[in-house]
C-alpha cells in the first residue's frame, strides 16, 4: 500500500504534459513523470519516493510508436518490454529486454522507464547504447532529439522538466551480428551480476555492459582491447578487467570479484561468438 | 483454478479499522524513549499501542517475547508500535511517525557466536521466564534451550571406529514464502466475547493464548480461519493475533484489521530457523557407523518459540534412519539478533538431516563405497533403538532398506556413472536418506463429528485448516470409506471456526490425517452404533448381525434385507406415528498415546508414535566454467504407511522436493553487518520458479502403521528433507569439493573452489 496521496494526471499531448510537469512544480508538488508505474508504486509503497503528483505519459500518442520510418526505427518511451520483444524489429534489444524482470513485469515495465529509473540496471538501454541510437527527448522548449551518448552517461540525464518520448535507432544496427549474455545470482529471473551485449560492426566489436559497475556503459577503452588484434580472448577479457569505469558492484546479487570472474568469463564467450562471423 | 478462494484478508466489513506496525531499524538496540505524538495527530488516527501498554512475556514454550518491544529490540524489524486508523494508508502513514530514540548495542549475528563465551547476552533476565514443555534455557548465556543425546558407549565406538571424519556445516536463516502472507482481524463484543479471524495453521493454539494472556473465558474466544494460502509452519505460531486484538482492545472494541505486507512478512513474522553444526562419524572397517558425535547450534533468531523443540527434534532424530549404537548429541537453541523463528516445513529435519547426510557421503567417499549401498547397511530398522532410545519395531519404523531398493530401481542408479562428464558440463547423483518424527506434546489430540442429514449426505466437522494441501478432501474420503457411502455425499466447509467444530491442536507435523483421522475412526464408528441400532429396531433384528454400505443397513446373511438410511438417518417414523431413533451424530476424538518427554541429560524418551522413512536423489547438470548449473532430476521413495489420495500424495511430496531445492539452491536471508536484512522482497530474495523446475519423481512403500487410521504414515512435510543434503552431495560430488554451506548459489561453489584452490 502506498502510505500517501498524490494526484494524478494523464495528458495527452507532448505540450499538456509538460505544462503539467512545470504548474506542477510551480506548485511545490515535487511531480514525477509516470510511464509503466511499477518503480513508481515500488519505491512508494517503501515511502522511499513520495511524489505529491504523477504525469502519466501513456496517452501521448507519440510514445506508444513502434515502426520503422525509412531508416529509421522509433520505439516510444511508454513502449512495454514484453512489446519490444513481441515485435521482433531489434531481435537485440527484445533479448535485452527479455531478461529484465519477470513475464508479468515486463508487461508494465516499458522503454523509457527502464532507461530513466532509479534502479541502476537499466538493462535495455545497452542495444541502444551500441547501436549508437538518438533519444527524441521533450520537453517545454518542445522536442529535441541528441545522440544517446550526450544524454545517457551510466543513467539519464535531462533538464528539469524533460521526458524521454523516443528512442531512434538507424536501421542498419538491427541485423547486425550480435550477442546477449546474462549472468544472475541463480535462475532465470533477476538482476544481473553481469549484462553483456555485443555486436560486430564491420570488423570491430562493440560491447556495452550492466551489473559489472553500479551503472550500464560502453567504454571506448574496453572496445580498444577487444578490438586489439593478436592477443588471445583470455588476455583482452584480462584486460578489459582492468579497465572499468568504476569498481565492480557487491550487493545482495554478488560481490565484485565473482562478478569481475563471470565478467572476463562473458567477454571470451562474446569474442568467441563474434569473431569470425 | 477458479479465483474463487477467498484469504482472511479478502474480507471487509463497514467500519472496518485498520492496524499497521512500526518497527526497529535496529537489531539491537536500547529503546531510550518513543514519541507517537506526531502518529496519533495524523488525521484519521484512532490509537497507538506501544509496548508499555501491554508489557507481558509471551511465548510457547518459553515466554521471552512482548508482543510489542519492551526496553529494547532484540531483530531488524521487531514491531514497536501498532498504529489503528480509519484506513490502512492511513495507519502506515502514521506508523511511519513513531518517532523511536535507540541506543545501539552490540549484535550476536550467529549461533556460533552467541556461544563463544562473552558474547553479548540478549536475553538479560532468561533466569525469570516461565516456560512449559519442554525447554531447557541456561541462564547468563545465549542458550534458549539444549537437549542432549546419550547413548551406548562413545569410548568402544570410536575403537571401533577405523575411519573417522568430521564435517562442518550451516544452513542460513531464510523466509517460509507463503503465497498468502499473515493477517488477523480482531473484534471485542459488547457481550464479552472475542472475535478473531487468522490466516493460521492454529486456530485453537490462538483461543488458548487469547485466554491466557488477555483471561477471556475460553469459550467466549471464537478464531476463524477460512483456506489459507500456504503456511509452511509460519503460519503456527501467533503473533499477529496478539496485536490485532490489542488493537480492537485500544478502539474499544470495534474489528481491527492488520495485515503484513510481504516486506513485514518476510522478517517482522518468525521465519525459518538457520542451524551450524558439527558431525563427527566412525566407522569399521566393513562400513558399519560405530559412532557419532554431534553439536547443531540452530539459528533460533532473538525470541525462542517453537525453536526449542526443533532444537529438541534436531537431538532427538539426529542419526538419520541409521543404526547408531554409540552416541552424543548436544542441540542447541541459540539467541541471535536476527529475526525469531518459528517451525518451518520438516520442523528440524531438513537441517539435521543436510548435517548427518553430508558426513554420509563424505564417510562414503573414505571407504570407496557406493553411496546408496552405504547407507542401505546401515539402514535402522526393528530391533534397532533411536537416538532416544526407543526400540522399534515394523509398524514404528517402517521400511526404509525397501524405499531404498526402489529408489535404485526408479532413478536406474546402477545404469549410470555417479559423475558424467561432457566437454564442460558434468552430470552428477547425490542421494540421502531421510526419516522425520514429529515431537508432538504428549497430549496433541484432535475431536471430529459426523453429522447426519435427511438425504443420507453427511457433514464432517473437525479443526483441520485447508492450506494447500488437500487434507479436507482427504479426511472426507476417509469417512466415506469407513462409512462405505459415496463421497460426494460427505461434505465440510474449507473454514474452520472453533466455537462449532472440535479441537485439532494444530495443522502441523503432518499430523492432521493422523490425529484427525483417528479422531474420525471414532466418530464413524459411533455413528454406525447408531445407525445400527435404528436399524435392528426398525427390521427386528440383532445390531451385531447388520452391516452398513451403499446407501443402507442390511442384513449380513441376506443383504436382500435391510432399510435405507434416508430412513434412519434422523430416526425412523413409524407408520402409525411415533419414532424409533433420532438424528445420527457420530463424535469421537483422540490423543497421543504414549508418548514420553526426553530426559534432558541422555534424551531418552519417545518424541512421538512413528517415524517416516524415505530415500531422496537430486541430479545436476553443472557448467564448470561459472559454476551454474541445472537440476535435472529430483526423486524421491517415501515409505507411507498408507497412500490415502495418490494425487495428493504426490503433490505434496513434490511441492516438498521444490520447496526443498529452492531453499538449497538459493533461499537466504542476507543481512549487513548491522544485522539488517537487505533482502526481505522477492525481487532480491530468490525461489524456484516455473521453468526451473526439474523432472520429478516420486513412488510408494506402504508399511502400515498399527497406531493410524489405515495404517498411515505423516507425508505432508516429507518432501523437503532430504533436499540440501541431496542436492549438496550432487554439487559436491560434481565439483569435487566439499560443499557444505547453504545455499548452493554458484557464486558459493565458485567461491569454495576458488578457497580450496
Amino acid at each position: 500500500m502506498i502510505p500517501f496521496d498524490f494526484e494524478y494526471y494523464r495528458p495527452s499531448s507532448v505540450k499538456e504534459a509538460a505544462d503539467a510537469y512545470q504548474a506542477l512544480q510551480a506548485q511545490g508538488k515535487q511531480p514525477m513523470y509516470w510511464s509503466g508505474g511499477t518503480e513508481i508504486i515500488t519505491m512508494a509503497r517503501l515511502n522511499e519516493d513520495r511524489p505529491g503528483a504523477v504525469v502519466d505519459l501513456k496517452a501521448i500518442p507519440e510514445c506508444n510508436v513502434i515502426e520503422f520510418r525509412e531508416n529509421d526505427l522509433i520505439i516510444g518511451g511508454c513502449v512495454t518490454l514484453s512489446a519490444v520483444t513481441g515485435s521482433n524489429f531489434f531481435p537485440l534489444l527484445g533479448r535485452a529486454a527479455q531478461g529484465v524482470a519477470d513475464q508479468t513485469s515486463r508487461n508494465k515495465i516499458t522503454l523509457g522507464g527502464n532507461l530513466c529509473g532509479r534502479i541502476y540496471y537499466r538493462e535495455a538501454v545497452l542495444p541502444l547504447l551500441v547501436a549508437d541510437s538518438r533519444l527524441v527527448i521533450a520537453g517545454k522548449g518542445g522536442v529535441r532529439e541528441a545522440a544517446i551518448h550526450e544524454v545517457f552517461r551510466g543513467q539519464i540525464r535531462l533538464e528539469p522538466g524533460e521526458f524521454l518520448l523516443q528512442t531512434v535507432t538507424d536501421r542498419e544496427f538491427v541485423s547486425l551480428p550480435s550477442v546477449h549474455v546474462k549472468k544472475r545470482q541463480i535462475g532465470n529471473v533477476g538482476y544481473p551480476l553481469v549484462t553483456l551485449v555485443a555486436v560486430k560492426k564491420g570488423s570491430r566489436i562493440r560491447a556495452a555492459f550492466s551489473g559489472i559497475c553500479g551503472f550500464p556503459f560502453r567504454s571506448a577503452s574496453i572496445e580498444q582491447v577487444l578490438n586489439t588484434p593478436g592477443l588471445s580472448a583470455e588476455e583482452r577479457a584480462r584486460q578489459a578487467a582492468g579497465r572499468l569505469p568504476a569498481p565492480p558492484l557487491t550487493n545482495t546479487e554478488g560481490t565484485a570479484d565473482y562478478r569481475l570472474f563471470l565478467f572476463k568469463q562473458t567477454i571470451k564467450d562474446a569474442i568467441h561468438a563474434l569473431e569470425g562471423r | 483454478m477458479t479465483g474463487t478462494a477467498r484469504y482472511t484478508g479478502d474480507t471487509s466489513k463497514p467500519g472496518l479499522l485498520h492496524a499497521a506496525l512500526a518497527v526497529s531499524p535496529h537489531a539491537h538496540a536500547r529503546m531510550l524513549s518513543i514519541d507517537t505524538s506526531a502518529a496519533r495527530s495524523v488525521p484519521g488516527v484512532r490509537a497507538v499501542i506501544t509496548g508499555e501498554d501491554f508489557p507481558v512475556l509471551t511465548g510457547s514454550p518459553l515466554e521471552d517475547r512482548p508482543p510489542l518491544a519492551l526496553e529494547k529490540v532484540r531483530y531488524f524489524g521487531e514491531p514497536v508500535a501498532v498504529v489503528v486508523a480509519d484506513a490502512e494508508y492511513i495507519a502506515e502513514m502514521a506508523a511511519l511517525q513513531v518517532r523511536v530514540e535507540y541506543e545501539t548495542l552490540p549484535l550476536v549475528q550467529s549461533p556460533l557466536e552467541a556461544y563463544k563465551p562473552g558474547a553479548p547476552l540478549i536475553h538479560e533476565r532468561l533466569a525469570e521466564y516461565k516456560h512449559y514443555e519442554e525447554v531447557y534455557p541456561e541462564p547468563g548465556t545465549n542458550v534458549a534451550s539444549r537437549n542432549r543425546i546419550r547413548k551406548g558407549n562413545m569410548e568402544e565406538g570410536w575403537s571401533r571406529s577405523v575411519h573417522t571424519i568430521e564435517v562442518r556445516v550451516s544452513m542460513p536463516q531464510s523466509d517460509h514464502a507463503a503465497m498468502e502472507p499473515r493477517c488477523s482481524t480482531a473484534e471485542l463484543l459488547p457481550d464479552g466475547k472475542a472475535v478473531i479471524h487468522s490466516a493460521s495453521q492454529s486456530p485453537y493454539i490462538i483461543r488458548s493464548q487469547i485466554n491466557r494472556y488477555f483471561h477471556i473465558p475460553l469459550q467466549q474466544i471464537i478464531v476463524h480461519t477460512p483456506l489459507v494460502g500456504g503456511g509452511f509452519g509460519g503460519k503456527a505460531a501467533v503473533q499477529l493475533e496478539f496485536l490485532a486484538f490489542l488493537a480492537s482492545r485500544a478502539v474499544g472494541g470495534k474489528a481491527v484489521k492488520l495485515v503484513n505486507s510481504r516486506e513485514r512478512d518476510m522478517v517482522s513474522s518468525p521465519v525459518h530457523i538457520g542451524l551450524e553444526s558439527r558431525v563427527k562419524l566412525g566407522c569399521t572397517a566393513d562400513g558399519k557407523i560405530a559412532a557419532a558425535e554431534i553439536t547443531h547450534w540452530f539459528d533460533g533468531g532473538a525470541y525462542s518459540d517453537r525453536g526449542p523443540i526443533m532444537s529438541k527434534a534436531g537431538a532427538s532424530d539426529c542419526s538419520g534412519p541409521y543404526r547408531i549404537d554409540n552416541l552424543q548429541c548436544d542441540s542447541l537453541c541459540m539467541y541471535t539478533n536476527h529475526p525469531y523463528s518459528t517451525s518451518f516445513r520438516g520442523f528440524g529435519h531438513p537441517e539435521l538431516t543436510f548435517a548427518i547426510e553430508r558426513a554420509m557421503d563424505v564417510m562414503a567417499a573414505r571407504l570407496s563405497m557406493d553411496p546408496l549401498e552405504f547407507r542401505f547397511l546401515n539402514a535402522i530398522g526393528p530391533g534397532d533403538t533411536t537416538p532416544t532410545q526407543t526400540l522399534l519395531d515394523r509398524s514404528t519404523v517402517g521400511n526404509l532398506p525397501m524405499c531404498i531398493a526402489k529408489l535404485k530401481d526408479m532413478i536406474r542408479w546402477d545404469e549410470q556413472p555417479l559423475i558424467e562428464a561432457k566437454g564442460h558440463f558434468v552430470k552428477a547423483r547425490g542421494v540421502c536418506c531421510m526419516w522425520k518424527n514429529s515431537n508432538t506434546p504428549a497430549d496433541a489430540g484432535a475431536g471430529a463429528v459426523i453429522i447426519f442429514n435427511a438425504d443420507g449426505s453427511v457433514n464432517l466437522l473437525c479443526g483441520a485448516v485447508e492450506i494447500g494441501q488437500g487434507t479436507r478432501t482427504s479426511l472426507t474420503q476417509m469417512v466415506a470409506e469407513l462409512l462405505r457411502m459415496d463421497v460426494h455425499k460427505v461434505s465440510i466447509s474449507t473454514d474452520v471456526n472453533t466455537e462449532t467444530e472440535p479441537q485439532l491442536w494444530k495443522t502441523v507435523a503432518s499430523r492432521s490425517t493422523f490425529l484427525v483421522g483417528n479422531a474420525i475412526r471414532a466418530a464413524a464408528h459411533d455413528a454406525i452404533v447408531q445407525l445400527k441400532n435404528t436399524a435392528a429396531r426398525v427390521l427386528q433384528l440383532p445390531s451385531a448381525e447388520l452391516e452398513i454400505g451403499g446407501g443402507r443397513v442390511y442384513s449380513m446373511r441376506d443383504p436382500g434385507i435391510g432399510i435405507e438410511i434416508t430412513k434412519i438417518a434422523l430416526g425412523y417414523k413409524l407408520p402409525e406415528g411415533g419414532t424409533i431413533g433420532s438424528q445420527v451424530i457420530g463424535r469421537g476424538s483422540y490423543a497421543m498415546r504414549d508418548i514420553k518427554e526426553l530426559d534432558p541429560m541422555t534424551g531418552k524418551g519417545k518424541p512421538g508414535p512413528e517415524w517416516t522413512v524415505g530415500a531422496q536423489m537430486v541430479e545436476v547438470e553443472l557448467d564448470t566454467r561459472d559454476y551454474s548449473y541445472r537440476i535435472l532430476q529430483a526423486a524421491t521413495v517415501i515409505d507411507a504407511g498408507k497412500v490415502i489420495n495418490p494425487v495428493f500424495a504426490r503433490g505434496q511430496i513434490t511441492g516438498g522436493m521444490s520447496m526443498g531445492l529452492g531453499l538449497a539452491s538459493r533461499e537466504a536471508f542476507a543481512f549487513n553487518d548491522e544485522a539488517q536484512v537487505l533482502n526481505p522482497q522477492f525481487r532480491t530474495y530468490h525461489m524456484l520458479r516455473y521453468g526451473e523446475q526439474p523432472a520429478y519423481f516420486v513412488d510408494f512403500v506402504e508399511t502400515p502403521n498399527a497406531e493410524a487410521p489405515f495404517g498411515l504414515r505423516g507425508i505432508g512435510e516429507h518432501g523437503i528433507i532430504g533436499m540440501p543434503a541431496a542436492l549438496a552431495n550432487a554439487l559436491s560430488a560434481a565439483t569435487g569439493i566439499a560443499l557444505n554451506r547453504l545455499p548452493l548459489t554458484p557464486e558459493r561453489i565458485w567461491r569454495t573452489a576458488h578457497d580450496t584452490l
